[in-house]
């Protein structure tokens, strides 16, 4: 034990009131970040602050990893090559296919007089970090604002899609992962394009779809996709799998439980599509205010209920 | 500090029994045999910033969402809140707590929050733990940090979030009590140290 002259006199502002001082200083702050964003300048500040020791601190992670990678041996390696030779060979006959179906599409489209379809643009990202919060499911991206990147932008992999960016700092960026609960995503199913909503699952590492009656044609195996009604996503992209199906008569809608299909949080390169597909109609108007919307999924998630 | 800390011993001691025993002035003095009450060096501010950074740092590492790493930051928190109550208190709790939300992408003051708490607590309690051996003194840092979780779970359940399970909380706080003997021995180590002695001295 340290002993020091006590203070007897000057003993300053007294614990209970910066207690109070600084609780409802944090209580005001987390008000104010739940309701509006008014505080992303002073965060995109602290980011900024932070942003020099966030990438050192990586710096020994990274060479542990390059270090695995140094051992790894050759037979691994051959494997892997012939693995993604073959890949390459199957994906050159589909890329052609696709080509030719694009050309015809083109055609078909310049005839009936609909406008040109634009391929989004796209970036291709290093995920940094995965977020330590155990309230929420989040990865920070190496691009932000600087490269173009919006809030809002679908983040997807070479699976599937992976989540949404939700906030932009000027050199990182936070996407959500489709698990976190707060997120939501208009789908699809492709067998029978049933539609429906997909939230994240009360169990980790899990979606559900929610408000599908309980007599809805899901089997499970099927693969949902989006169905791009929030104007945000592209159609058609692999979102899940549906593993189970809890259909309790008691209960007015079933519970139908699927696994991602991107790799979520394990795959290291992504790709965060920048520009919105247009909306297909003029009529759909409601959509490009959605789509401008850091929260368009919600907006989408209405349309695809109604 | 040093100054001011031999001013006060000789006055408890009596200015005259520490002039006649030149070896007490250079030896720190011992009340009693329990290395618990061995008298410490004064702190130096600069360790106490550099220890608490250190820890934020840790936190910065990408752990990912690996359960078994505990709250550095916290833990060094209630530490300092607990030996240097006067030094370290909520203030630089509540702008560490800061900095970690905007790192974890929470909500704008959930951290904040949770290490103010953390800090008014061990503050309150910092002249009653430091009687207590260090296993139950363990004990006191594990309520600490599990009233910390709890709030910043309150938190969210405030404003609509999601719970991850109350287990997450209890293992973070256990984890974060089994490595405060560690933290104790290591933080208090520059203040054990035996102080120097001049041989050139005259007297």
């Amino acid at each position: 034990m340290e002993y020091g002259p006590p203070p007897l006199f000057n003993q300053g502002v007294s614990a209970r009131a910066r207690l109070a001082f600084f609780s409802v200083a944090a209580a005001i702050l987390i008000v104010i970040d739940a309701q509006v964003n008014a505080l992303d300048t002073i965060r995109n500040g602290v980011e900024i602050l932070l942003y020099p020791f966030q990438r050192a601190l990586l710096w020994p992670r990274d060479l542990a990893e390059d270090f695995g990678g140094y051992l790894s041996t050759v037979s691994d390696l051959n494997e892997e090559n012939a693995r993604l030779r073959k890949a390459a060979v199957e994906q050159a006959q589909r890329a052609q296919l696709a080509g030719a179906l694009e050309q015809e599409n083109e055609q078909l489209r310049k005839l009936v007089g609909l406008r040109e379809r634009v391929e989004p643009h796209s970036q291709i990202v290093t995920a940094l970090y995965e977020s330590r919060d155990p309230f929420s499911h989040k990865i920070v991206i190496d691009h932000g604002s600087k490269d173009g990147i919006r809030a809002g932008g679908p983040v997807i992999d070479e699976a599937g899609v992976v989540g949404q960016v939700t906030r932009v700092f000027p050199m990182t960026a936070e996407v959500t992962l489709l698990t976190d609960k707060e997120q939501s995503l208009p789908v699809q199913i492709a067998r029978n394009g049933l539609r429906a909503v997909a939230f994240g699952g009360s169990e980790p590492m899990t979606l559900e779809l929610r408000f599908l009656p309980s007599n809805a044609d899901v089997q499970s195996g099927d693969t949902v996709v989006t169905s791009g009604l929030d104007g945000l996503y592209p159609t058609d992209m692999p979102v899940a799998t549906v593993t189970r199906i809890d259909r309790d008569v008691k209960d007015q809608f079933a519970r139908v439980i699927l696994r991602p299909v991107a790799g979520m949080s394990k795959s290291r390169l992504l790709l965060v599509l920048l520009a919105n597909p247009p909306p297909l109609s003029p009529a759909a108007g409601a959509h490009e205010n959605a789509a401008g919307n850091a929260r368009g999924d919600r907006a989408g998630a209405k349309a695809a209920r109604r | 500090m040093s100054a001011s800390v031999k001013q006060w011993l000789q006055r408890l001691w009596g200015g005259a029994g520490l002039a006649s025993d030149p070896a007490a002035d250079v030896r720190p003095p011992t009340i009693g045999r329990n290395l618990r009450e061995q008298v410490l060096r004064p702190v130096r501010p600069g360790f106490i910033w550099t220890t608490l950074i250190v820890a934020f740092l840790m936190n910065l590492l990408p752990w990912g969402r690996a359960i078994w790493v505990p709250d550095f930051f916290a833990v060094t928190l209630v530490f300092w809140n607990v030996h240097q109550p006067r030094k370290v208190g909520m203030g630089i709790a509540f702008v560490f707590g800061l900095m970690m939300d905007v790192h974890n992408g929470a909500l704008f003051g959930e951290h904040a929050l949770a290490y103010t708490l953390l800090s008014y607590g061990a503050i309150t309690l910092h002249r009653r733990i430091q009687w207590f051996p260090l296993s139950s003194q363990a004990i006191y840092v594990f309520a600490l940090l599990l009233v910390a979780q709890l709030a910043s779970g309150a938190v969210r359940l405030w404003v609509g979030g999601a719970s991850p399970g109350w287990w997450v909380g209890l293992l973070s706080s256990a984890l974060g009590a089994a490595i405060w003997p560690v933290l104790h021995s290591v933080l208090l180590a520059p203040q054990r140290r035996p102080a120097k002695r001049d041989d050139t001295r005259p007297l």
